[in-house]
């Protein structure tokens, strides 16, 4: 089961609940006074994050202090991050001053992203459209929530772990070889052996944008990296330049990714052949960790790109390709699921209906279930508390 | 064989806006329940379907779904006319009937009835100028 990458401090957690109404899978709930995440429906995307005020919630990377424990280190620069500088020599300055925070190597992502969207172009299905996987939160969304899509998803690593497996291979001479990834949003931080655990991943540690880029700002202007960036992999993350494809259906924002999974399910978007979800605004641009505004980002990659002759990585089949995605069955019966079903309405029945959250949870649905499952009890209800102590008066 | 859920919607007449909200909804409902995927799909799949055929042909109509205790749904989808002149003609597949407003919001390509019967484990269908009435089955 993959972690929530959410982390609660009590201390600075003012109880407004905010986070709980922001979730979209209602991952988020409070219990005794604290918030508490549940890790089986939680996708990373981030908006409970967003929606905290006091920084109660936040998304931790590891810290630089690892570069020391590897012989030859590399660091891994996704577009979105590139795509926030307004030039290239911007860029390449960027990138030395990544390299000076004690890297052996900087590694500019966008030719492995461009090898995404050409495999994604050419992904042969029954199962039109094919949903690219290049993003954790849709992935675990048709986990939880929409599992009719699950055979759509093209089993394909993250473009990271393509990069890191890949490097891998080609840095064996260097001893032990540390691979930090530099990520633009919340999600991206599950996906390495440390801060999370990701076992399976060849990255060591994921780093957050937010909490490097001060270090980063004062090796600016010492030197410049040469880059030749691949226009692919820019358009691989963006929605506008996804849509100059004919056959791929791009979209962007939580809410919007919803709406196009929800078509797919009806059969819907069969003339596609392939689906680029992106949850952030802007698409990665738009990454809650940058510090960038996404619309400018976009506004960059022409200009970046213009004269750039960087293409594709070729890189290995077993690099690319992962196993089939599957999802988590639910073992009731049919007579379970209904009784389950039928109890949890009843005490819906008894609720007020007004989703408020006060009890600590998003809706009055969730509230309900949970009141089923034995784990809280109708007198946890604040309104129904309140109006009946009216009556007593 | 007891009917453990029953629900009642209504497709208003002329309303695209609303397109497939119905189907949605009942798609929310059986998700809550837990129904398998692969079952789900289809369902969802016949519903739409059905669903915007009300909205493009028929003057609009009920929707009603039974969820019965031996594990199966039974949906019935009642429209007021005007009724499929020729059926044999609406179920070939590719045969359409639709208006060209329909067809421009991306309906109407001759696939709905057919398709529909496709995917459906009991599909029955009666037609005459005062109404259709689709009956569909579904083992869960």
């Amino acid at each position: 089961m993959m972690e929530s990458v959410v982390a609660y401090t009590l201390e600075r957690c003012v109880k407004c609940m905010k986070c709980i109404q922001a979730c979209p899978v209602s991952a988020v709930s409070m219990e005794n006074n604290r918030i508490i995440v549940a890790h089986e429906r939680c996708t990373n995307c981030g908006r409970c994050i967003d929606a905290c005020h006091s920084q109660g919630l936040v998304a931790q990377g590891s810290t630089l202090v690892d570069i020391a424990n590897y012989d030859y280190t590399v660091c891994l620069v996704p577009p979105a991050l590139t795509s926030a500088c307004r030039s290239k020599e911007e860029a390449e300055d960027l990138f030395n001053g990544i390299k000076l925070l004690g890297f052996d190597e900087v590694v500019d992502l966008s030719p492995y992203y461009g090898t995404v969207l050409r495999e994604s172009l050419a992904y042969q299905t029954e199962n039109r459209p094919a949903i690219v996987s290049m993003c954790s939160v849709v992935n675990r969304l048709i986990k939880t929530e929409y599992q009719v899509l699950i055979d759509h998803l093209i089993p394909m690593n993250y473009p990271a772990e393509i990069a890191a497996r890949d490097l891998r291979m080609k840095l064996t001479d260097k001893g032990t070889v540390g691979i930090f990834n530099m990520c633009e949003c919340a999600s991206r931080l599950v996906h390495a052996k440390y801060p999370y655990g990701t076992l399976d991943s060849e990255i060591d540690h994921a780093l957050s944008i937010a909490d490097t880029f001060p270090l980063i700002r004062k090796n600016l202007g010492k030197g410049r990296q040469k880059l030749n960036l691949c226009r692919d992999g820019f358009a691989a993350m963006d929605t506008v330049m996804l849509g100059e494809h004919p056959r791929v259906l791009a979209a962007d924002g939580y809410d919007k990714v919803q709406n196009i999974l929800e078509l797919a399910e009806f059969g819907r978007l069969k003339e596609f052949d392939v689906l680029y979800l992106l949850p952030c605004f802007n698409g990665c641009s738009g990454g809650q960790l940058l510090f960038g505004n996404g619309y400018l980002s976009h506004q960059n990659i022409p200009s970046l790109t213009e004269k750039e002759t960087g293409c594709c990585q070729d890189v290995s089949q077993e690099c690319i390709w992962r196993n089939s995605f599957m999802a988590e069955e639910d073992r009731r019966s049919f007579t379970e699921k209904m009784e389950f079903f039928r109890k949890v309405n009843e005490v819906l029945e008894k609720l007020p209906g007004y989703d408020c959250s006060a009890c600590g949870m998003r809706t009055c649905r969730i509230m309900a279930e949970e009141i089923v499952s034995g784990n809280r009890s109708l007198s946890d209800c604040h309104i129904l508390n309140s109006a009946s102590r009216e009556d007593v008066q | 064989m007891t009917v453990l859920l029953h629900e009642d919607y209504i497709v208003e007449r002329g309303d695209f806006k609303n397109a497939g909200k119905v189907s949605s909804t009942i798609k929310e409902k059986l998700k809550m329940i837990g129904i398998d995927a692969k079952i789900l799909r289809r369902i969802s799949i016949a519903c739409y379907e059905a669903e915007i055929n009300m909205l493009i042909h028929a003057w609009g109509g009920d929707i009603s779904m039974d969820v019965s205790d031996d594990g199966t749904v039974r949906f019935v989808f009642k429209d007021p006319g005007p009724g499929i002149p020729d059926l044999d003609d609406a179920m070939t597949p590719g045969y359409s009937t639709a208006s060209d407003d329909a067809r421009e919001m991306g309906f109407g390509a001759g696939m709905g009835l057919p398709n529909i019967k496709k995917v459906s484990d009991s599909f029955d269908i009666a037609s005459s100028p005062e109404g259709t009435t689709i009956t569909l089955g579904f083992h869960l």
